[in-house]
C-alpha cells in the first residue's frame, strides 16, 4: 500500500472523484488548487482524495472516494491517517464536510473527527439534482473537524530543540537567539508549555504537554570556537521550521548536516588573519611598513593557532604562546638590518588582532544589553582573560630578551 | 578648522577606509561568515570606521566610538532585515576596529610589567570606549524591528496619502 500525490493531469481521475461528488462542476471548483492523493494497492488505485488548503493553517478534505468493491478494507482510514500526518506540518485543523448520513459521519468520528458546524441547505442550493444516500435526501452539509497535532513526542521535540540550541551556543550565538530558537521549535511542534534558561555554557529546558509529566533536560556547552556560518544556517532552519515548511525528521537531518559544516580552508584563514592584522594595525596607528610586517606576523601567528586548535590545547596556552611567538617575530624583524622606522608597538598592536576575542566581546556586550548579565559577565571575563594571556606572553618574551642584553625597546 | 578638515579628507582617509574594508572582511573570514556576506561586512566596517575617524577629529575617542558604533549597528540592522540573517555576522566584524583591543592589551601589558599608573590610564580609556560601544549598541537595538522594514514605511506612506486624498475630497 502506498500513497502518491498527483500534481498533473488531475482530470484523469474524474470518474473516480464522481463517486463521492456527483456533480462535475462542483469538483472542478476545488480540483485545481486542491492537492490530489491516490492510494495504490496491488498496482491499482483504491482510494482517492482531494485536500484544499484554507487560510490560517487550516485545510479541508474535499473529496474522499473508494470504489464500491474496495470498501470496508480500511483503505480510506489509512488515507486519512496519512493525510493527518502529512498536513500536521502546515495545518492545525482539518475540516471535512459531508451529508447527513449516519454511516459516513460514524466513519469520520472513528477517525478522530468531531462536530464542527453545519451549512444549511448546501446540497439543495448547489446541486441541480437531489442526492439520495441510504434513501434520505441530503440537504445540509455537516462539517466535522480534527486537530492535527499528530502524536507529539515531547521528548523528541525538546531533544531536537536543545540540540539546535547547543549548536547555536557553541558557534557563538547570543543568549536570546538560543532561547528564541528553542521556544520557536517547541511551539511549532505543539509543545504546550516550554521554558528555557540559558547561560553562556549551559542550557536548561523544561517542557510540559497535556497530562504528560514535565520533561526537563540540561545540556552543558563548553565555551568554544566561533562559526558564524553555522549560526546563520541554524537561524534559517529555525525560520523555516516555524513557518511550517519542514517536518521534524527533515529538520533533524538538516541540523546534523549543518553541524558538520567545515571551517574555511587553512591557508585561507591564515591569509585572512594576516590581512586583518595588517589592515587593523594601520588603522590603529602603525605606519605602512609596520603594517606590512604585521601582515606576516599575523600569518605566522595564525599557523600556530590552527595547530593548537587541531590538538585542542587550552586557551591559556594558545594565547600565551601566541603572544610569545609574535613578540619574538617582531624582535627578529627589528634586528633586520636596513629596515628603518619600525617600532615594536605598531607591529604588535596589529599582530594581536587575530587573537582578539572580538566575538566574545561583542556578544558579552549584547548579552548585557539584553539584561543577560550572568552570561554577559562570564563572556566578558573570558574575553578579558585572553588579553591578559597575550600580555603575559608578550611581557615574558620581552623581559627574557632584555635580560639577554637587547636593551629596552618598547 | 577647515584646513584641518581638508588635510584630513585626503589620501590617508581614503586609505584608512580601504583598510577598514579589507580588515573587516579578513575578520569575517576568520569567523567563518558565509561567503555571500563578505561585501556587506566590509561595507559595514568601512562605514563605521569612516564615521569614527571624522568624529575623532572633533571629540574624544570614546565619543567617536559611540558614533561609529551607532552607524555600524544601524547598517547591520538594515542588512539583517534585508538579507534575513543573524545580526552578529555584521556586528562583530564591523565593531572590531573600535573595540579597545589595543587599549585592553596595553593595560594588561603594563600590569604584567608592573607599570601600574600607565595601566590605570590605559584601562580607564578602554573602559570608556567599551561603555560608549555598549551605549551605541543599546540605542539602536531598542528601535522596533518594523522601522527597518521597507514595507512598513511604504504602508505608512500609502495610508497618509490616502488620508490626504480623503481630506481633499471632503473639503471639496
Amino acid at each position: 500500500m502506498k500513497i502518491q500525490q498527483i500534481t498533473e493531469n488531475k482530470q484523469k481521475y474524474m470518474d473516480m472523484l464522481l463517486i463521492a461528488d456527483p456533480q462535475e462542476d462542483m469538483i472542478e471548483r476545488y480540483l485545481d488548487d486542491g492537492e490530489l492523493f491516490v492510494l495504490i494497492d496491488d498496482c491499482e488505485i483504491r482510494t482517492i482524495c482531494v485536500v484544499k488548503l484554507l487560510n490560517n493553517r487550516k485545510c479541508e478534505l474535499k473529496n474522499l472516494a473508494t470504489r464500491m468493491e474496495d470498501r470496508g478494507k480500511g483503505y480510506a482510514k489509512y488515507m486519512i491517517n496519512y493525510l493527518c500526518e502529512h498536513y500536521s506540518n502546515s495545518c492545525d485543523i482539518m475540516y471535512v464536510g459531508t451529508g447527513n448520513c449516519t454511516k459516513t459521519i460514524e466513519f469520520y468520528e472513528k477517525c478522530g473527527f468531531v462536530n464542527s458546524h453545519i451549512v444549511a441547505n448546501f446540497f439543495t442550493d448547489h446541486y441541480r439534482e437531489p442526492i439520495y444516500e441510504d434513501g434520505i435526501r441530503l440537504r445540509d452539509m455537516i462539517y466535522l473537524k480534527k486537530h492535527l497535532e499528530s502524536e507529539v513526542d515531547i521528548k523528541k521535540v525538546v531533544d531536537f530543540a536543545l540540540e539546535a540550541g547547543r549548536i547555536l551556543l557553541k558557534s557563538g550565538a547570543e543568549i536570546f537567539r538560543v532561547e528564541e530558537t528553542i521556544t520557536r521549535i517547541c511551539n511549532r511542534f505543539h509543545v504546550e508549555y516550554v521554558d528555557t534558561f540559558t547561560l553562556s555554557h549551559a542550557i536548561f529546558v523544561t517542557a510540559e504537554h497535556g497530562t504528560e509529566k514535565a520533561y526537563t533536560k540540561v545540556k552543558q556547552v563548553p565555551l568554544s570556537g566561533s562559526h558564524l556560518g553555522i549560526v546563520a544556517e541554524v537561524n534559517d532552519l529555525s525560520r523555516e521550521i516555524s513557518a511550517g515548511h519542514i517536518s521534524m525528521e527533515e529538520a533533524s537531518k538538516r541540523l546534523k548536516e549543518i553541524e558538520k559544516m567545515p571551517q574555511q580552508k587553512g591557508y585561507f584563514q591564515i591569509l585572512a588573519a594576516g590581512l586583518s592584522s595588517g589592515c587593523y594595525g594601520y588603522l590603529l596607528g602603525a605606519n605602512l611598513l609596520e603594517s606590512v610586517m604585521a601582515f606576516f606576523i599575523g600569518c605566522f601567528l595564525y599557523i600556530w593557532v590552527l595547530i593548537a586548535q587541531r590538538h585542542k590545547m587550552s586557551k591559556m596556552i594558545v594565547n600565551i604562546v601566541g603572544g610569545a611567538i609574535m613578540t619574538a617575530l617582531a624582535i627578529v624583524i627589528l634586528r633586520i638590518p636596513g629596515l628603518h622606522g619600525i617600532q615594536l608597538g605598531g607591529m604588535i598592536v596589529g599582530a594581536i588582532m587575530p587573537l582578539v576575542p572580538g566575538l566574545a566581546f561583542v556578544n558579552a556586550i549584547r548579552d548585557i544589553a539584553d539584561s543577560d548579565f550572568l552570561s554577559g559577565t562570564v563572556r566578558m571575563i573570558d574575553a578579558l582573560l585572553v588579553f591578559v594571556y597575550i600580555a603575559i606572553g608578550v611581557g615574558l618574551t620581552l623581559s627574557i630578551y632584555n635580560n639577554m642584553g637587547g636593551g629596552l625597546v618598547l | 578648522m577647515m584646513e584641518r578638515l581638508a588635510d584630513f579628507f585626503t589620501v590617508s582617509l581614503f586609505l584608512q577606509i580601504v583598510y577598514a574594508f579589507l580588515g573587516t572582511v579578513g575578520y569575517a573570514i576568520l569567523f567563518n561568515v558565509p561567503r555571500r556576506f563578505y561585501l556587506s561586512c566590509g561595507f559595514t566596517g568601512a562605514a563605521g570606521w569612516f564615521v569614527y575617524r571624522v568624529a575623532e577629529v572633533h571629540t574624544s575617542a570614546a565619543v567617536a566610538s559611540f558614533f561609529g558604533t551607532l552607524v555600524v549597528v544601524l547598517i547591520s540592522r538594515m542588512l539583517t532585515v534585508r538579507l534575513k540573517c543573524p545580526i552578529t555576522i555584521f556586528l562583530v566584524a564591523g565593531i572590531l576596529p573600535m573595540v579597545p583591543g589595543a587599549g585592553v592589551y596595553y593595560t594588561a601589558y603594563y600590569l604584567v610589567t608592573n607599570q601600574l599608573s600607565e595601566a590605570v590610564v590605559r584601562g580607564m580609556g578602554a573602559v570608556k570606549v567599551a561603555f560608549a560601544i555598549v551605549l551605541g549598541i543599546v540605542c539602536i537595538v531598542s528601535i522596533p524591528r518594523e522601522f527597518f522594514q521597507l514595507r512598513y514605511w511604504r504602508q505608512r506612506f500609502r495610508l497618509n496619502h490616502l488620508r490626504r486624498l480623503r481630506l481633499k475630497k471632503n473639503k471639496s
